[in-house]
């Protein structure tokens, strides 16, 4: 009965979800997945203590796992990182990158070429952040004029020449040969070995891309992304800078690649052409699409998702991730298009609704009257 | 002289399969609004499937007639169970974008995990050898390419403009909801229209399979400058979709030949330009109608 009258709530931005109120019961249940999911509204000591306690675990992990454990969870906050810059460009604004296999391997370059050059490993960092967000913003400026289908096109057509690029560039990249490098030893105060080192690095990372991701999600910014998103011309209308604003989000998705690129450097401390292609790119997507389109947790899930799935397939067949991943794409699409994120949202909702403190329980009554 | 007599010439055969692939995603287009980003898995996928006939015994022209009805029912299929479902709603392209993704990685998978990764041999329909125009040499298979997409052009030319059913699909493209009224039935133009695309696709990956080696990612390049061709000729226009073609393939190969940093490892990059250039200058591309935004 509560999740009735909550998906009327919900239902005015529901696309394709007219006049459906379900009847409740298992079809209904299945149905409010096609449906936008709003934020749960826990109180916020709640929130806080759930912050809390993922990190206390994820600082636990790595000092009692083994090594191939902490590994495929720095490559998991690797991807988290690129899901949320990702998902606040297509998500949030609607705009789709198929590309940003390109920044990502551009971070991890500059990452491996620079290493290899002698730099402190952590002073990379900032370049390649740099170089991410003005490639992006340069590459992004023609996103002023292109909408949709025309981004997609231009972005894929990015992601398929990267490889290509890379050879092409061997006097920096060693083309097909690849980079190798080697991180020094963590600091020996801190008595970690280099993947736990390494793994930290990757957890401080992916904390400061949540709380930056989370803060222009739900603020001013976050409103105009959603705004353009919804409908451009309405939103420029009402003062939105909206060829601005599309630009800046897309070098700032690009910087969280770049970012992202570089943490992959220093977890597999190789870097060759063949692993920045298209795969790599329509992966990234599954990532947004997998976690939920427009929520923050979702990279977390996404993530999740595309570096697990190799790992259970690899016993069916070599093709096995690609094809799940095809597989998957399609089937978020029909059965519930606001991904697992979505998913956690309408079973937790009811659970959440019974807490008190929460601060609809303050403004609903204004707002629904 | 002789040089770039024979580029502009092996130009122009592989723009005349970009060009064909061109118009296999600008029939698409016409029918249902979208860019099939699985376009070029499905003619990978049907080219397969001509190779596998021709293994079995079956003589090369058969296979590949097999092939292209298959994948006129397949592509009839996926609009119908894909692409259909999504269509009323006001959502906007990102779904479908990412249904195409996801039909063009089960695609891709699908091939490697029936046939795997070793490259298959294709013999070439048109035999082997070649002949010689005014100093500079071209294949056989050359020729055939370019004569087969001219006669495929012309016929569905003749489909569209001569023929009853084209003009009902012309319609079901250029206005669904009033030719809805008039009593055109909408649904099945739109998968007749992907069915042909995806006919047309068979056969540009039958006729490329012996160049490019069939393997499961031959054709991630192929569309990049399919996609190059449809963005500069317009994708609303088959005419431009083949002029396109020949523009890019040509451009391309020059490309390839006189600028030394290109080179013939990099000439992907040629396709890139060309999408960003026509995009940014003309987004309708040379062929393409102007679009009005209104509110």
């Amino acid at each position: 009965m509560s999740l009735d009258t909550d998906l009327k709530q919900d239902d005015t931005s529901g696309p394709g979800v007219e006049s459906a109120a379900p009847r409740g019961g298992l079809r209904g249940r299945f149905k409010s997945l096609r449906v936008v999911q709003a934020p749960l509204d826990a109180p916020t000591w709640l929130r806080w203590s759930v912050f809390a306690l993922v990190i206390v675990v994820a600082v636990a992990i790595p000092l009692n796992s083994p090594t191939y454990v902490n590994f495929d969870l720095s490559m998991v906050m690797i991807y988290a990182i690129v899901g949320m810059g990702l998902n606040l460009l297509t998500g949030f604004n609607g705009q789709i990158s198929l590309g940003h296999s390109a920044f990502f391997a551009t971070g991890a370059y500059i990452a491996a070429v620079l290493i290899k050059d002698g730099w402190q490993y952590l002073l990379v960092l900032p370049v390649a952040l740099v170089v991410c967000f003005i490639l992006g913003y340069l590459f992004g400026l023609p996103a002023l004029r292109l909408r949709g289908l025309q981004l997609a096109l231009v972005t894929l057509a990015l992601a398929i020449i990267t490889p290509a690029l890379i050879k092409r560039l061997d006097g920096i990249t060693k083309g097909q040969e690849g980079i190798n490098i080697f991180l020094k030893d963590p600091p020996v105060w801190t008595g970690l070995a280099t993947d736990q080192w390494v793994y930290l690095i990757c957890l401080v990372a992916v904390v400061i891309a949540w709380i930056v991701t989370r803060r222009i999600s739900t603020g001013r910014v976050g409103r105009s992304l959603i705004a353009i998103r919804d409908n451009e011309l309405v939103s420029q209308t009402l003062g939105v800078r909206s060829s601005r604003t599309k630009t800046a989000i897309f070098a700032l998705s690009a910087a969280y690649a770049g970012l992202a690129g570089v943490l992959y450097t220093y977890v597999v401390q190789f870097v060759g052409p063949d692993s920045f292609g298209i795969a790599l790119a329509i992966a990234f997507i599954s990532i947004v699409v997998v976690g939920g389109l427009g929520t923050v947790s979702g990279a977390i899930f996404g993530a999740f998702f595309i570096q697990y799935v190799p790992t259970w397939t690899a016993s069916i067949g070599d093709s096995a991730a690609g094809f799940v991943y095809g597989f998957a794409l399609v089937l978020f699409m029909f059965v519930m298009p606001f991904g697992i994120a979505g998913l956690v949202r309408a079973v937790l909702r009811p659970l959440v609704r019974r807490i008190p403190g929460r601060r609809s329980d303050l403004t609903q009554s204004a707002k629904t009257g | 002289m002789q040089l770039f007599l024979q580029q502009l010439m092996d130009g122009i055969a592989t723009g005349a399969l970009y060009g064909a692939m061109a118009l296999s995603i600008v029939l698409v287009y016409r029918a249902s609004g979208i860019v099939n980003f699985a376009q070029g898995e499905m003619a990978m996928f049907a080219a397969f499937i001509a190779w596998q006939a021709y293994a079995w015994g079956v003589p090369l022209w058969l296979a590949i007639v097999i092939a292209m009805i298959i994948a006129f029912i397949g592509g009839a299929l996926a609009e119908r169970l894909l692409i259909r479902p999504f269509g009323t709603e006001k959502s906007g392209h990102l779904p479908l974008i990412i249904v195409t993704l996801g039909l063009m990685l089960m695609l891709n998978s699908g091939a490697a995990w029936i046939w795997g990764y070793l490259t298959k041999e294709v013999p070439p329909v048109y035999g082997s050898g070649g002949l010689s125009i005014a100093g500079a040499s071209i294949s056989r298979q050359g020729l055939g390419i370019i004569l087969t997409v001219a006669v495929g052009a012309g016929l569905l030319f003749f489909l569209f403009q001569r023929t009853k059913l084209g003009l009902t699909m012309r319609a079901a493209a250029s206005n669904p909801e009033s030719a809805r009224l008039s009593g055109v039935p909408v649904g099945r133009m739109l998968l007749f229209g992907w069915g042909l695309a995806a006919a047309v696709g068979a056969l540009v990956g039958a006729l490329v399979a012996p160049q490019l080696f069939l393997q499961p990612n031959m054709m991630a390049s192929l569309l990049l400058y399919a996609f190059a061709a449809a963005t500069l000729g317009g994708f609303d226009s088959p005419v431009g979709a083949l002029v396109g073609g020949l523009v890019v393939g040509v451009s391309e190969n020059l490309a390839g030949t006189y600028i030394p940093f290109i080179g013939n490892e990099f000439k992907q990059a040629v396709a890139l330009v060309i999408i960003m250039a026509v995009l940014l200058l003309k987004p309708e591309g040379l062929f393409g109608a102007k679009t009005v935004t209104r509110v």
